[in-house]
C-alpha cells in the first residue's frame, strides 16, 4: 500500500491537467468530479497508507520512494523522491482531508461561478503542490513545492482578476512572501555549501557531525530559513500580506490562508529543527517572533470590523502560537496545534463563507447582527469554532494550546515572560472571537439572510465541526519523527491560570458586546482607548510603515530610474560604434588614386616590419 | 608526362575543355540554354572526376601541380560553388540586353585559374592560376558594359579592380623573384629547408612580406580591403557572388598550403604582421558594414570581417603544437566551406530579388522591406544566411566561428578571440537590423517585382539552405571530411 505514496500528490496533479486540458470547457457535473473528486482519492489513499502506518512498530515509520532524478550536477542530485514519516502524514492528514472537505464545500459555494474550472484547476494544482512539498526529500523538491504552493496563492487570491484591487492583494502577497522566499533560498545554497548535500535527512545528520552547539554558521542558515517560513506563515515582520489575501473567495482563504500553505512555515522547522536545536538564538528567535505575532495580531483582530479580516489576524495569531511552540522545543505540540487549527479555522472560514453568502455578500460584521434564528447550522458550527479557537476544554483547541502553554512555562528558550505573552494572547482570542460571534448572532438582525442549504454545504461543515470538537483526541504518530517534548509539568497555579482566562474573556466579551453594558461602552469610545484601538485596527501601522520604509522610495528609485541610467553605458557603446563607422566611412572615397596609394603605404608598413623586427 | 599524371590533370583538362567547346560554339551558334547546360555538365563531370580520384593518394602532376586530397577537397567545392553561381547567373543574364554566352567562357576560364590555383605547390602554376582567375574577373566585372543601364558603374568598378589588381600583382611576383633570388627555388616543398632558416640576405623576407602583401589583396584584408565594396557593388550580382566566394577561398587555400609548405610561419615578424591583419580586418570590416544602407556593400564589409575572422584560424597554425595546428587548419577548410554557403545565399538572393532591366540592383534595405510578407521562402533563406554569417547556434556559420574560437583560443591568441568577440557583436547588429528589414510591414508598392522566383534559384537557394541547416545541425560529416583532407599538408 505504501507504494501507492505517489498517488497522493499525482492524484490531483493529474486532476489539474485534465482540468487544465479541459480549458473551462467541461461540463460542470464532470469539473466538480475531477476538481473534488482528485483531492477526495488522494485523502482515501492517505487513509489506507495511514492504516498500514500505524500497524508497523513506531520505530521504524519512515517510507521513502524515488520516482526519478529530477537533475544531476556534480554533487547535487535532487530526484523526485518521496519521503514518509510521522510528520509527513500528519500533514497529509490535514492537506488532503481538510483538503477535501473545502473542495466539497467549494463545489457548491463556487457552482455559480462563471470560472468554476479554473477555481478546481488552481486548487487542484495547489493540493499537488503543497503534498509535494510534505512528501519531498530533499530541499530542492520541497522549495518546489514552495513556490508551487506560493504560485497558487497568488492566482487564486487574485482569482476575480476583474477588480485591479484584488491583482492588488494577489502581488502583495507574492511579492512579500518573495522577500521570505529569497532568504529562504540562500539558506539552501548555504546549506549545500557547507554540508554538501540537500537530502533532508542526510543534511540533518551531516549537521550534528559537522557543527558544534551554538555555531555561528548552524545560526545563519536557521535564521535564513526562518526567513523563508516567516514569510510563508505570515509571521512578524512579514505578516502584512494574509489579511489582503481575504480578497480571494472563501474557500480559498479555509484551505490555502488557514489549514494549509500558511502553515508550510511551521512544517519547515519541524522538518529542520535539528538544525535549530543547534542553536539556542535561533530557537528563541522563533519563539520572540511567535508571541510578538500572535499578541500583535491578536490586538488587531479585536478592533477588526470585516469578518474575513477578523479570521485572518486570528490565523496570523494562532501561527504565532504555532511558533512559538517550535521556538521553545515542543515540537509535536506545534504540530498538533496546526491540526487542531486546520480543523477549526477550517471551520470558521466555511461557516464564514455560508453566511457572507447568505447575506449577499456582506462582510462587516456590525451589519449583520441577529443572525441566530435564520441560520441555525452556521450558527451551531460557528459556535463550536468559536470553542476551538478560544481553546476552552474539551475542544481541540483546549489540548493543543495547554500543551504549548505548559512547554513554554518550562523551556529555557520560553520563560514566564513570553508565558505570560502566550497567556494574554489567549485572553485576547477570547474576547475577539465572541466579539465576532455575539455581535454576527445576536442582537438586531441589520439584514435579511437566506441559507444556502444541501449537502454540498451542510457536510463538510458538520464533519469540521466533529472534527473540531473532539480532533484533541487524535493521536499523532509524531514519536518517532520528532524529539519528544516530555510532559511538562508546571505549578497548578500556572495551569489554572492558563485555562481560567479565556473564560474570563468570553465573560468579558459577553458582558461587552451581549448585554452591551453602556459604562464599558463609553470607555471603549472615547479618550486614549479609541486612537489606540485605531492603531490596532491599522494592523499597527505596519503598512503604512513598510509604504514608507520600503514601496515609497522603492518607487522614487524607479522612477529616477526611469530614463535608463544603466543604459547610458551601451548608449556610449553604440554611440561610440557609430562613430567608429562615420569615421572609417571617409576612407571608402572611392577615389582609386587614394586607394594605391594606401596599398603601397601599407605594402612598406609590412616590408618594413618584415625586415627590422624579423 | 605519363598516363597516371595525366589522368590526375583530367578535371583541369575537362575544365579547359568547356572553354574551347564554348568558344568554338559561340563563334557560329549562340544559345544561352545550351551554353549554360555544357557549363554545368563540364563542372559536374569534372567534380565526378575530382571525386573519383578521392582517397588515391597524393600525386605530382608534372612540377607545377599536385593532385591530392586537399586540392580535391577544394577543386570539389570550388566546382560545386562555381555550378552553384552559375545557375543562380542564368535567369539574370536572360534577362539582361547583354550577350550572354560569353559570360559563361570567362566564369569556365575562371573556375580552370582557381582549380589550377588550388593544385598548385610551385610558384609558376601558382602565379598562372590567380592571373587567370584575375584577368577572366576584369572581364565578368565589366560585363554589363555592353548593356544600356549599369554601363558606367560596371565600367568603373572593372577598371578599378584591374588597376589595383594589376598593383598587387606585381607585387606577388617581385615578392617571388626576391625568394627566388635568395634561395634559387621555386618550389613550395623546395623553400621548406630554406625559409627563415638559411637566408643571407633579407630579400627572402621582403620577398614573402611582398607574395603576403599581394595575396592580402585578393583576400581583401584591411588595409589593402579599399577595391571591395566598390568593386562588389559595381559588378552584376552574379559576378559579385562568384567573386566573393570562389576568388576569396582558392587564395585562401593556397596561402594556406603556401605557409605550411613552404615553412613560412618560421618568419615571426611576418606572422606578426599578420595578427595586426587580422585585427584591422575584423575591426574595420564590421565598423564599415555598421551602419551601411547598401547591401552588396554591406556584405562586402562582411566579407572583409569574416576574412579576418579567418584569419585567426591561419594564425593559429602558426603555434608549435601539433594537435592545436591541426585543429586550426580544419577550422579554416571548415570556415571556409561555411562562409561559401552563407555568402552564396545572402548574393543569390540578391541575384533573384534584381532585374538586369533597371539601374539599380536589389541592394538598398528597401528592397528587403517586407519581404518575409511578399516572398516568405527567399525571406527565409536570407534570413538563415544572415543568422549563419551572425554565427548564431544550429547553422553552419555558427560551427565555424566556434571552430576558429577554438583554434584561436587552443593557440593562446587572446588579442585575436577578443578582437573576434567585439567584431561579431558589432556583426549581430547590421545582420538582425537587415533581418528586422525584412519583417517590417511592406511598403505599400513593393520595390521588388512580384515574378515567380525561377526554377534554378530555388533549387539552388533551398540546397544550400538545407546544407546550412543540417551541416549546422550535424556537423560531424563536415569535420570528418575536411579532416581527411588537411592531412596531407606539412
Amino acid at each position: 500500500m505504501l507504494d501507492w505514496l505517489w498517488l497522493v500528490p499525482g492524484l490531483p496533479f493529474l486532476g489539474f491537467l485534465i482540468l487544465f486540458a479541459g480549458q473551462g470547457k467541461m461540463p460542470k457535473r464532470w469539473t466538480t468530479l475531477v476538481g473534488v473528486g482528485s483531492v477526495g482519492l488522494a485523502a482515501l489513499v492517505t487513509l489506507l497508507i495511514a492504516v498500514e502506518f500505524y500497524g508497523t512498530p513506531e520505530a521504524a515509520l519512515t517510507y521513502r520512494q524515488t520516482l526519478w532524478t529530477w537533475m544531476e550536477a556534480g554533487s547535487l542530485k535532487p530526484g523526485f523522491s518521496l519521503y514518509l514519516d510521522g510528520l509527513a502524514l500528519s500533514m497529509l492528514f490535514v492537506i488532503t482531508g481538510v483538503g477535501f472537505l473545502i473542495h466539497l464545500y467549494a463545489s457548491g459555494y463556487m457552482y455559480e461561478d462563471e470560472d468554476f474550472p479554473r477555481f478546481f484547476t488552481y486548487t487542484n494544482l495547489f493540493v499537488a503542490a503543497m503534498v509535494m512539498l510534505v512528501l519531498a526529500d530533499n530541499l530542492v523538491l520541497l522549495f518546489l513545492g514552495w513556490e508551487g504552493v506560493g504560485l497558487c496563492s497568488y492566482l487564486l487570491i487574485g482569482f476575480w482578476y476583474r477588480d485591479p484591487e484584488n491583482g492588488r492583494c494577489a502581488r502583495k502577497a507574492f511579492i512579500v512572501t518573495r522577500i521570505g522566499d529569497t532568504a529562504f533560498a540562500i539558506g539552501l545554497f548555504l546549506l549545500f555549501r557547507e554540508l554538501g548535500t540537500l537530502d533532508i535527512q542526510d543534511a540533518m545528520s551531516a549537521a550534528t557531525a559537522t557543527w558544534p552547539r551554538d555555531s555561528g554558521t548552524a545560526t545563519l542558515i536557521a535564521v535564513l530559513l526562518l526567513g523563508g517560513a516567516v514569510g510563508k506563515s505570515a509571521q512578524l515582520p512579514l505578516q502584512t500580506w494574509l489579511p489582503d489575501a481575504m480578497a480571494g473567495p472563501t474557500p480559498v482563504s479555509a484551505l490555502i490562508h488557514a489549514a494549509t500553505m500558511v502553515t508550510a512555515g511551521v512544517y519547515l522547522i519541524a522538518r529542520t529543527h535539528v538544525l535549530f536545536q543547534l542553536s539556542t538564538d535561533a530557537m528563541q528567535l522563533v519563539a520572540l517572533v511567535g508571541v510578538l505575532t500572535l499578541l500583535m495580531s491578536g490586538f488587531t483582530a479585536l478592533t477588526q470590523t470585516d469578518l474575513k479580516r477578523i479570521l485572518a489576524y486570528s490565523t496570523i495569531s494562532q501561527i504565532g502560537y504555532m511558533f512559538l511552540a517550535l521556538g521553545v522545543g515542543a515540537w509535536s505540540s506545534a504540530i498538533f496545534h496546526l491540526m487542531t487549527h486546520a480543523f477549526f479555522k477550517a471551520l470558521l472560514f466555511l461557516t464564514a463563507g455560508s453566511i457572507i453568502l447568505s447575506v449577499h455578500h456582506q462582510q462587516d460584521i456590525f451589519k449583520m447582527g441577529g443572525l441566530r434564528k435564520a441560520l441555525p447550522v452556521p450558527f451551531a458550527t460557528f459556535l463550536v469554532g468559536c470553542l476551538g479557537l478560544t481553546a476552552l476544554p474539551p475542544t481541540s483547541g483546549f489540548f493543543s494550546k495547554e500543551q504549548i502553554l505548559n512547554a513554554v512555562w518550562s523551556s529555557p528558550t520560553g520563560g514566564q515572560l513570553i508565558w505570560a505573552g502566550a497567556v494574554l494572547g489567549a485572553f485576547i482570542t477570547a474576547i475577539y472571537t465572541f466579539r465576532m460571534f455575539f455581535i454576527v448572532f445576536f442582537g438586531e438582525q441589520q439584514t435579511e439572510a437566506h441559507e444556502h442549504k444541501g449537502f454540498k454545504f451542510h457536510v463538510p461543515l458538520i464533519v469540521l465541526a466533529v472534527l473540531a470538537a473532539v480532533g484533541g483526541f487524535f493521536h499523532l504518530p509524531l514519536t518517532s519523527a520528532l524529539p519528544h517534548a516530555g510532559h511538562d509539568h508546571v505549578p497548578l497555579g500556572v495551569e489554572v491560570t492558563a485555562i481560567a482566562l479565556p473564560m474570563v474573556g468570553v465573560l468579558l466579551a459577553y458582558l461587552l458586546f451581549y448585554r452591551q453594558i453602556p459604562a464599558l461602552r463609553q470607555l471603549f469610545e472615547t479618550g486614549p482607548l479609541k486612537s489606540l484601538a485605531a492603531f490596532f485596527y491599522s494592523g499597527w501601522a505596519m503598512d503604512w510603515l513598510y509604504d514608507r520604509l520600503l514601496v515609497k522610495p522603492f518607487v522614487a528609485l524607479a522612477r529616477w530610474n526611469s530614463k535608463d541610467l544603466v543604459d547610458q553605458l551601451p548608449a556610449v557603446v553604440s554611440r561610440g560604434a557609430a562613430l567608429f563607422h562615420r569615421l572609417l566611412s571617409l576612407s571608402q572615397n572611392g577615389q582609386l588614386r587614394y586607394y594605391v596609394a594606401t596599398m603601397a603605404l601599407a605594402s612598406l608598413v609590412v616590408m618594413a616590419v618584415a625586415v627590422y623586427t624579423g | 608526362m605519363t598516363m597516371t599524371e595525366l589522368h590526375a590533370l583530367l578535371p583541369i583538362i575537362v575544365i579547359a575543355g568547356i572553354s574551347v567547346v564554348l568558344m568554338v560554339m559561340t563563334a557560329f551558334f549562340r544559345h544561352q540554354r545550351l551554353a549554360s547546360l555544357i557549363t554545368y555538365g563540364g563542372f559536374i563531370a569534372a567534380a565526378v572526376l575530382v571525386a573519383g580520384q578521392t582517397g588515391s593518394g597524393p600525386q605530382q602532376a608534372t612540377p607545377l601541380l599536385i593532385m591530392d586530397e586537399y586540392s580535391r577537397f577544394f577543386s570539389l567545392v570550388i566546382l560545386v560553388t562555381s555550378l552553384a553561381a552559375t545557375m543562380l547567373a542564368y535567369d539574370y543574364l536572360r534577362r539582361s540586353d547583354v550577350f550572354k554566352e560569353e559570360y559563361y567562357i570567362l566564369l569556365s576560364l575562371a573556375v580552370l585559374g582557381a582549380v589550377v590555383l588550388v593544385s598548385s605547390n610551385h610558384f609558376a602554376a601558382f602565379f598562372i592560376g590567380i592571373e587567370l582567375m584575375s584577368v577572366s574577373l576584369f572581364a565578368m566585372v565589366g560585363y554589363m558594359v555592353q548593356g544600356r543601364t549599369r554601363r558606367a558603374v560596371t565600367l568603373e568598378a572593372s577598371v578599378k579592380y584591374m588597376i589595383l589588381s594589376g598593383v598587387s600583382s606585381s607585387f606577388l611576383l617581385f615578392g617571388i623573384a626576391l625568394v627566388y633570388a635568395d634561395f634559387g627555388v621555386l618550389s613550395f616543398s623546395g623553400l621548406h629547408s630554406l625559409l627563415g632558416l638559411h637566408s643571407t640576405s633579407s630579400y627572402s623576407q621582403i620577398g614573402a612580406a611582398m607574395i603576403v602583401v599581394g595575396l592580402a589583396f585578393k583576400l581583401s584584408w584591411v588595409p589593402f580591403h579599399m577595391w571591395t565594396p566598390d568593386v562588389y557593388e559595381g559588378a552584376p550580382v552574379p559576378v559579385t557572388a562568384f567573386l566573393a566566394t570562389v576568388s576569396k577561398v582558392s587564395v585562401f587555400a593556397i596561402i594556406v598550403r603556401f605557409f605550411i609548405e613552404s615553412g613560412a610561419f618560421r618568419l615571426e615578424a611576418l606572422v606578426q604582421a599578420l595578427v595586426w591583419i587580422a585585427v584591422l580586418s575584423m575591426l574595420v570590416g564590421n565598423g564599415l558594414a555598421l551602419l551601411q544602407q547598401n547591401i552588396k556593400r554591406l556584405l562586402a564589409y562582411s566579407s572583409i570581417a569574416h576574412l579576418g575572422y579567418l584569419m585567426v584560424a591561419f594564425i593559429a597554425i602558426a603555434g608549435s603544437n601539433l594537435a592545436n595546428t591541426n585543429l586550426a587548419v580544419e577550422a579554416t577548410a571548415f570556415y571556409l566551406v561555411a562562409y561559401i554557403v552563407m555568402s552564396l545565399i545572402a548574393f543569390g538572393i540578391i541575384t533573384t530579388l534584381s532585374s538586369p532591366e533597371r539601374a539599380e540592383e536589389a541592394e538598398t534595405l528597401a528592397h528587403f522591406r517586407g519581404l518575409f510578407w511578399q516572398k516568405p521562402g527567399l525571406a527565409t533563406a536570407m534570413g538563415l544566411a544572415l543568422l549563419s554569417l551572425a554565427g548564431i547556434p544550429l547553422t553552419i556559420g555558427f560551427v565555424g566561428k566556434f571552430y576558429v574560437f577554438a583554434a584561436g583560443v587552443a593557440g593562446q591568441l587572446w588579442l585575436l578571440v577578443g578582437v573576434l568577440i567585439v567584431g561579431s557583436a558589432l556583426g549581430l547588429y547590421y545582420y538582425l537590423r537587415l533581418i528586422m528589414e525584412m519583417c517590417k510591414a511592406p511598403d505599400t508598392e513593393p520595390a521588388i517585382s512580384r515574378e515567380e522566383t525561377p526554377l534554378e534559384n530555388r533549387v539552388v537557394l533551398s540546397a544550400l539552405g538545407l546544407v546550412l541547416l543540417v551541416i549546422g545541425i550535424f556537423p560531424n560529416g563536415l569535420i570528418t571530411t575536411v579532416h581527411a583532407a588537411v592531412a596531407v599538408l606539412r
